[in-house]
């Protein structure tokens, strides 16, 4: 016994220590290193060069999917085409009649707006972006985006699908950018309950199914059905982007806070496609100031 | 010396393999499903070769692997080098175990590993998975025979050919 430790001891470095000593090392090695990329230190910028020396391989791995996804359009039958079209065409047409009611209320708001002297409000640009189809840990919360550094996609900027808010952009490489998304139990995202004007905080719960409010006072204003957007508060995500919608209220007369679990509106887990959203030049008063 | 040359190419190889196995998307229905197929090739070489997987280089595999699957650095990293060591300590029974008995010994590394995995992620805030999350090893049990054979077959047409 005495023995096996004074020889594992010796050799720490070398190699040659007893197994147990070595496997010891190396556990505390991934501890440390776990440990450290948890909280921030160096890791993260480390990985994100190794993750630049390694992106051919996402490309590569993207192939056969691609490959498949092709074939599929080369093989479908016409019929199927046809009828798609067909409800493409009716769901532009509905989405055309919302839009110019709101081209209405825009000008509204502007109007509204100018009659109050206030800021004129933001308007938004985005950019699309493919999710690269790479099958990552389910632990990671994040997504791969093929647009990049060369794209302009900047860190933090919002990422929505067509239904809702879907994470924010966390590294930028030169060909695409990893993307957290708001189900990390690590990630905070203000937010507002739209028909009561009340500002919290949902959390990621770790699943895709809900997010956490776990801020929310007992006698809040909170309800079954309640649809959630964006606060814009702390500058990250633009005000007013849909996020979920409130599915359950535990509220436990012990605790100071009730807990609502919020059923995000964006396929988190299911996408292929994204939006990016471009930072806005803040408001037009900054404009009006120039000569 | 050559075959041992031949076989550190093999080893590379095969592990490089098993990482791109890994992050090739499936469909979502398959995907409980997906076996931890780096494990089972770093197994493979630590069980039927003396010292072409030490604990060393499946500590590097598993950083590897960290970085290109976006988990916690450190993770699978620690992960491998558990299994190594249990193989390497088990070795000589292992070794003579009839195929299937070999399977269920690799079923019960694989769901040790589920374990660790299990507490790491829990520390980190995530709830407890779904029981899909124990299908992996089965379907690594399931897997084994086949890929034994498989990478058996590979290294002795190696050896053929170098020889």
């Amino acid at each position: 016994m005495a023995h096996t430790e004074s020889s594992g001891s010796s050799h720490w470095f070398g190699g040659e220590g007893t197994p147990t000593a070595r496997l010891m090392m190396y556990i505390l090695l991934a501890i440390v290193l776990m440990f450290m990329d948890q909280h921030g230190h160096y890791v993260p910028r480390i990985r994100s060069v190794l993750e630049l020396a390694f992106e051919p391989v996402f490309h590569v791995v993207g192939w056969p999917a691609q490959a498949i996804d092709s074939l599929g359009a080369h093989t479908r039958a016409r019929e199927d085409l046809v009828s798609e079209n067909q409800q493409l065409k009716q769901q532009l047409l509905l989405t055309a009649a919302s839009v110019q009611t709101q081209a209405a209320l825009v000008q509204e708001n502007q109007r509204l707006r100018n009659l109050l002297e206030a800021t004129r409000g933001r308007a938004y640009q985005f950019k699309f972006a493919e999710i690269m189809q790479v099958d990552l840990d389910p632990f990671s919360h994040k997504i791969l985006i093929d647009r990049g550094a060369r794209e302009g996609v900047v860190v933090g900027q919002s990422v929505i699908d067509g239904l809702g808010i879907v994470g924010q952009v966390e590294a930028v490489h030169r060909h695409y950018s990893s993307v957290r998304l708001i189900s990390d139990p690590d990630h905070a995202l203000p937010v507002q309950i739209n028909r009561t004007g009340l500002r919290t905080v949902a959390f990621g719960s770790g699943g895709t199914s809900h997010l956490l409010m776990p801020n929310v006072p007992l006698q809040a204003d909170v309800s079954p059905g309640d649809k959630i957007v964006t606060s814009g508060l702390g500058d990250r995500f633009p005000p007013g982007f849909p996020v979920g919608e409130v599915v359950r209220v535990q509220r436990d007369s012990g605790d100071t806070f009730a807990v609502v679990y919020v059923r995000p509106f964006a396929a988190l887990d299911r996408g292929r496609e994204v939006l990016l959203i471009e930072p806005s030049a803040p408001s037009e008063p900054a404009l009006d100031e120039q000569p | 010396m050559n075959t041992g040359r031949e076989n550190r190419r093999l080893v590379f190889l095969t592990v490089v393999a098993a990482i791109l196995l890994s992050l090739l998307p499936l469909p979502e229905a398959l995907l409980p499903f997906k076996p931890y197929w780096v494990a089972m090739v770093v197994i493979y070489w630590a069980l039927e070769t003396q010292d072409m997987m030490g604990m060393g280089l499946a500590f590097l595999t598993g950083l590897v692997l960290d970085v290109l699957s976006g988990s916690l650095m450190g993770m699978h990293a620690l992960s491998l080098v558990v299994m190594v060591f249990l193989v390497q300590r088990f070795r000589s029974r292992l070794r003579f175990f009839p195929p299937w008995q070999q399977a269920l010994s690799v079923f019960g590394l694989l769901v040790n590993d589920r374990i660790i995995l299990i507490w790491i992620t829990a520390l980190l805030g995530e709830p407890m998975p779904t029981w899909k999350y124990w299908l992996a090893p089965l379907v690594g049990m399931a897997l084994w025979p086949w890929i034994f054979l498989l990478l058996d077959r590979m290294r002795a047409s190696m050896r053929q050919r170098s020889s």
